[in-house]
């Protein structure tokens, strides 16, 4: 089963992204390696999800449905660039920046909203090398940004 | 074995090597780049991380210096057993070096240097690298700072 029907088997939905600012782009490919920008957890056409800082108001899980709905964004970058999310090989790599008060030490159980997602629609493929970390602020409160890289196949 | 060779000579040895707590891995490999997951100053003896707290606020600089060698120290651990034999690195490319800071703490790069001054007396010129060191408002655990990397293999 491809990436995209076990997504909507999850009752999740990719979005269409919204087109960068001048001077910046989603995703950047070079050679086999696609670059995706920082993303935040904006549900398609609405707001970001539970914004805020982890351990000063946004819970553990909630910041753990924001890490999956920014992977879902980061996911529909990356179909934007590539066509069909099955070109995918290889999950390289995440930055997961987590907003955190000053003593929120959970980064990684957040971030695992968006590395288990991986895991459930591309299996071993997904399984990607991880910084979880705590940022001392993100762009309009939100509580998690994320950035991927991926590899493209043949 | 010669890089493993100049780390006994400095007394320094590799810790073993990470277990991963979630659905991913501690390298990824895509063509001759080597993808090192952010790395923490675990102890050897798997009782916790060497200095936890901030910089500017319970560790000092001298601390994080120690902290961030140790980070090096497991990330190399991990290279090694992506790759067995750490003569193999052809060039340490990126150092993203991420320091638990207290508000008004600017002197992340001191703290980076413990892991960038160990890189280059490894690997001499092949460890010279391109580097960010940045302070974060929280790190796993309270660690003090957490290293990820990217390395060029050998074909």
């Amino acid at each position: 089963m491809g990436a995209e029907q076990k997504l909507e088997e999850l009752g999740l939905k990719l979005s269409t992204p919204s087109a960068p600012p001048p001077g910046r782009a989603n995703a950047v490919r070079t050679g086999n390696l696609l670059f995706v920008g920082g993303h935040g957890p904006n549900v398609p056409g609405g707001e970001a999800l539970n914004s805020g800082k982890l351990g000063q108001g946004v819970t553990v899980e909630q910041g753990y449905a924001a890490a999956q709905q920014a992977m879902l964004n980061c996911l529909s970058a990356v179909k934007a660039e590539l066509g069909d999310l099955d070109k995918v090989s290889r999950v390289v790599k995440l930055l997961c920046m987590v907003n955190s008060a000053p003593d929120f030490g959970d980064q990684p159980k957040v971030a695992n909203g968006a590395t288990d997602l991986l895991a459930k629609i591309y299996g071993d493929r997904g399984a990607h090398a991880r910084s979880a970390v705590g940022m001392g602020g993100l762009p309009n409160g939100i509580c998690i940004e994320i950035e991927m890289i991926v590899e493209v196949g043949a | 074995m010669e890089i493993e060779k100049k780390l006994a000579e400095m007394g320094l040895e590799l810790p073993p090597t990470p277990t991963p707590g979630g659905n991913y891995v501690e390298t990824v490999r895509s063509g001759n780049y080597l993808f090192v997951a952010g790395h923490v100053p675990r102890k050897a003896d798997g009782t916790g991380t060497l200095h936890p707290g901030k910089l500017g606020r319970d560790v000092t600089i001298e601390q994080g210096y120690e902290a961030a060698q140790l980070v090096a120290l497991n990330c190399l651990s991990s290279i090694k057993h992506a790759i067995g034999d750490l003569d193999k690195v052809k060039q340490v490319l990126k150092v993203l070096c991420m320091v638990n800071s207290a508000e008004g703490f600017g002197d992340q790069p001191k703290v980076a240097n413990g892991a960038s001054d160990l890189l280059v007396k490894l690997f001499g010129d092949r460890g010279r690298h391109t580097r960010s060191a940045v302070g974060m408002g929280g790190l796993p655990g309270d660690c003090c700072v957490e290293a990820e990397m990217m390395v060029e293999l050998e074909d």
